[in-house]
């Protein structure tokens, strides 16, 4: 058999596997719009969608409907692209970093947000000009470049990133403090902290059409590399000897994972153990070769944060508990979980 | 019961007339010391009044204002919007320790006689300025105002959990004390009726309405201008305003400041809805232009009755806190009632 | 394949090496622990960054080549190399068709086939399922060997790879890379077993101080000098090769 017939025999089962990930993707989007703080007329999806998709002609409630299409749909699709985008960058920095305790948050990207967030709200940066997302989005790159550098510095190897990375957290959750503490204005407790812990309510559809496309881009470029990726099991210097341009692609991956962290930290706020314990189920349920890792990673992480946002929404009823909470519930015993099989092994 | 007060009361004024040349009335203008109160959960006394004070909160500030004690004012904490324009001349002359949470040296350093505050998040059981305790051990007596302690549960919710609707009692009975305690209880007396005359005028105006299932929501602000918004819950002193004045507040919330979803409060589809006026500039939503821009283009809560209907009534936010602000609120709330078409 | 080194540096590590290897012999590289053995064996694999020197494949400059290009023609097998990932035996050995691979040539039943002989070259054919944290310390390396062959090198170079492994192994793994057409280039510690080798190259404090047949390069002399032991030569009287017993230098008078 040729090579083109072995990527033709290779196309059916991953249209297959693709088409199985489409549907169970969608499901969980329709039960995400479904779901929510007040109970909505279950008919009205349907007519919501024939409305809107195929132009048909129905009475709906404007405020029932503005609530589904406006709150509802935007918000869902979000919280997929941030979970994908999150596992994904989970599985990628634990195959560069060759850690398994690595994930978007290490490199400093989520401190980072908050004290962008926080400078540009409490301390007038920008005069107004930057509103919050973009603050988190400067912070979150500048506190990863710092973090690099300050890698490169020490030796540029996996253990100094996970360390500059707690360095570079520390620094920039301490400046987010000095800033909550100089602010010229006194209130309580309310505030930045409940936006911090992660928070889906603000999504509308202008924040869709940002995070799909940034995540779509990330989702590419780590299929792309799936090759790669493998090649690092064994560590860079193997990667290299099997013919990866290592430099090349862990600039172009680790790009990716900032762009798509710092892009959903500065929409939803930091949302902790999404990237650290989906890619880890994942490797326990499709094994650690990433042509598989990388889209089931991607399809789990999408599923379980609409999960974690329905829960946030309904675990204490008329009010919304930060989904950084729920997923930090499900993720602590994960993370447990991760440490123990470690233990085993080695 | 009853009748002792009465005899009091009657042999107060056969001294009146008896004595018509006497300044003071010895028997009602002048605290009997030592003076014991139990204040939020500590017991005090005092034998004499404090010569000078600290105050923690603005609240706290404007009510020492009022009682005209702003010569013994040492120092403010804790501001939360600009002074009372009444108040602007005496607090110009009186040292500001810090916009925000003063430090607990900065305050025992000008050895006040009394530190008066507004909230136990500052100073109480987990303040973050200190506990009450640290300042006994010093020798300095604080006085919280029981308007927080005072059917409220302050080691739950962001910003505590009221057990019971505020009540504009727990504020007069602040002011009283404070009055008691500086030896001034007439000045006192005379603040509180003033005030009580003015929220029986404002509810009267309501009740004249004959407002029937009207609702409404306070929104103070949001963290992100899309965001979830703070509103006020059930007890706190906008839901005290909304009683007060035949209103359901559509927030069910036992938290002073819950964050409640747009969709539910659009769903709830209030009668009207009020908005905080802050000098605060945290979140974009601090600003009231950004709020009722909001309202207008957002494509559900421009759908509100409310909002269609333009029944959108501004308040000063520290009027939201438990404070005198409240009466202000009050009024301007009712009045606006009377000029929406709400039956 | 034909390897020219010229000059070849890195910083203090190793100094100014030259030597040409020919297509299809086995050249060993003999030294004491430090002596840059690894690090020249990286340099001819173009691993090093900012070397000094340089390699040629068949005369063609390894800089002029891509890592891809490069590695469709020298297969590393380095000491060490683990993994935390809970990878099987065929996955390891399946990495060597990396640099065979893209989107739009992926792994087919040729690749299958490569692999398994390469984990047949090895003897793990009957491991190829286990898990790669299950395998002992000489599994690990044959799993290693197997995965460069899977690469189809032409140039295999190997540190140190009978490390780990029992007798039986070593002369056996000696045995598959002497047999194999492609040219070898292994840094070994046995002195014994360098013997074999066509031709030797001898490393001291970073540069090649002597490089020819094995019984030119390693006299008495040289391995009193460099590797500080007195070696007394002893014919196998079975095939009349030459071994070395090991001895203590005897301390001066």
């Amino acid at each position: 058999m040729t090579r083109r017939a072995a990527l033709s025999a290779l196309a059916v089962p991953v249209l297959a596997h693709a088409g199985l990930g489409a549907v169970l993707l969608a499901l969980a989007v329709l039960v995400g719009v479904t779901i929510g703080e007040v109970a909505l007329p279950l008919g009205l999806v349907g007519d919501l969608l024939a409305v809107k998709l195929l132009g048909a002609e129905r009475a709906l409630d404007p405020i029932d409907a503005g609530i589904l299409w406006s709150y509802r749909l935007p918000r869902t699709l979000v919280a997929a692209a941030c979970g994908a985008g999150l596992a994904l960058s989970g599985v990628v920095l634990q195959a560069l970093v060759r850690n398994a305790l690595a994930d978007p948050y290490l490199l400093g990207v989520s401190a980072g947000a908050g004290a962008g967030a926080v400078a540009v709200t409490l301390l007038g940066l920008g005069g107004g000009a930057i509103g919050l997302s973009a603050g988190a989005f400067g912070g979150a790159a500048s506190a990863f470049l710092i973090v690099a550098l300050l890698a490169k510095a020490a030796g540029g190897g996996p253990a100094q990133l996970v360390l500059a990375g707690i360095a570079g957290s520390q620094l920039f959750n301490a400046l987010t403090s000095f800033f909550i503490a100089k602010s010229a204005n006194a209130e309580q407790a309310r505030g930045l902290m409940f936006w911090l812990l992660g928070n889906l309510s603000g999504v509308r559809w202008p924040d869709v059409s940002l995070a799909l496309p940034v995540v779509g881009l990330g989702f590419l470029v780590c299929l792309a590399h799936v090759r790669p990726l493998d090649a690092f099991s064994f560590g860079s210097g193997a990667a290299a000897s099997l013919g990866i341009a290592v430099r090349r692609v862990q600039l172009v991956l680790i790009a990716a994972v900032t762009l798509m962290t710092a892009t959903l930290v500065s929409l939803v706020g930091s949302i902790g153990f999404v990237g650290l314990v989906i890619p880890h189920a994942m490797r326990f349920l499709v094994g650690p070769r990433h042509a598989r890792l990388i889209p089931a990673s991607a399809l789990a992480g999408a599923v379980f944060l609409i999960a974690a946002d329905i829960a946030s929404r309904v675990l204490i009823p008329g009010q919304v508990v930060p989904i950084g909470v729920v997923t930090a519930l499900v993720g602590a015993p994960g993370f447990a979980l991760i440490l123990i099989r470690n233990r085993r092994r080695s | 019961m009853p009748i002792l007060p009465l005899i009091h009361r009657r042999t107060l004024r056969v001294a009146l007339m008896a004595a018509p040349l006497v300044a003071t009335l010895p028997a009602l203008a002048q605290t009997a010391y030592p003076l014991h109160l139990s204040n939020c959960g500590v017991d005090l006394t005092f034998e004499a009044a404090p010569q000078s004070v600290v105050s923690v909160g603005q609240a706290a500030t404007e009510i020492l204002y009022a009682l005209d004690l702003g010569d013994r004012v040492l120092g403010t904490s804790v501001w939360f919007s600009s002074v009372l324009p009444q108040f602007e001349a005496v607090n110009a002359s009186v040292p500001r320790l810090a916009d925000n949470d003063p430090s607990f040296e900065s305050v025992v350093s000008l050895r006040p006689g009394l530190v008066a505050v507004q909230y136990e998040w500052h100073i109480g059981p987990q303040g973050i300025v200190a506990t009450r305790e640290q300042f006994a051990d010093l020798g300095i007596p604080t006085y919280t105002l029981p308007s927080d302690c005072v059917g409220k549960d302050n080691s739950t919710g962001s910003d505590g959990t009221r057990l019971d609707l505020y009540s504009m009692d727990s504020l007069y009975q602040g002011i009283e004390e404070l009055a008691q305690i500086f030896d001034v209880p007439e000045r006192g007396t005379a603040m509180v009726a003033a005030l009580r005359e003015r929220e029986a005028a404002a509810i009267a105006a309501a009740e004249a309405l004959a407002l029937e299932d009207a609702s409404a929501v306070f929104w103070f602000s949001s963290a992100e201008m899309d965001i979830d918004p703070y509103v006020a819950g059930q007890g706190g002193a906008p839901a005290y305003m909304m009683q007060a004045l035949g209103l359901r507040n559509v927030v069910e919330s036992n938290e002073e400041w819950p964050v409640v979803a747009w969709e539910t409060i659009a769903r709830a589809n209030p009668s009207v809805i009020v908005l905080a006026r802050m000098d605060r500039r945290r979140f974009e939503a601090d600003d009231i232009e950004r709020k009722l821009e909001f309202l207008r283009t957002d494509p559900v809560a421009s759908q509100m009755e409310a909002v269609r209907e333009g029944r959108i009534v501004i308040l000063d936010a520290h009027g939201m806190d438990p404070s005198i602000r409240n009466i202000d609120a009050l009024e301007t709330l009712s009045a606006a009632l009377a000029g929406f078409d709400l039956q | 394949m034909r390897i020219e080194a010229q000059n070849l540096g890195w910083r203090e590590i190793v100094q100014g090496v030259s030597c040409e290897i020919r297509p299809g012999e086995t050249f060993g590289l003999v030294g004491p622990n430090g002596s840059g053995k690894s690090t020249l064996l990286r340099l001819l694999a173009g691993l090093m960054p900012r070397a000094a020197g340089e390699v040629r494949l068949d005369g063609v400059p390894l800089a002029q080549l891509s890592r891809r290009q490069i590695a469709q023609r020298v297969a590393l097998v380095e000491q060490f190399a683990d993994t935390g990932e809970a990878l099987s035996v065929r996955d390891a050995v399946e990495l060597g068709r990396t640099p065979w691979l893209s989107p739009l040539s992926p792994f087919g039943p040729e690749d299958t086939q490569i692999v398994e002989r390469a984990l047949a070259a090895v003897g793990m054919e009957e491991m190829a399922a286990r898990a790669w944290a299950t395998l002992s310390g000489g599994e690990r390396q044959r799993v290693h060997i197997a995965r460069a062959l899977a690469q189809e090198p032409r140039v295999l170079i190997l540190d140190e790879p009978t490390n780990h492994l029992d007798i039986h192994h070593q002369l056996a793994l000696l045995g598959l890379v002497a047999g194999l057409p492609v040219t070898v280039v292994m840094a070994l510690h046995d002195l014994n077993q360098a013997m074999m080798c066509d031709r030797l190259g001898v490393m001291s404090e970073g540069r090649m101080v002597a490089c020819g047949p094995p019984a030119e390069v390693l006299t008495t002399d040289t391995l009193a000098r460099i590797f500080r032991v007195r070696a007394q030569p002893m014919i196998d009287p079975s095939d009349g090769s030459t071994l070395f017993r090991f001895l203590p230098m005897e301390p001066s008078p």
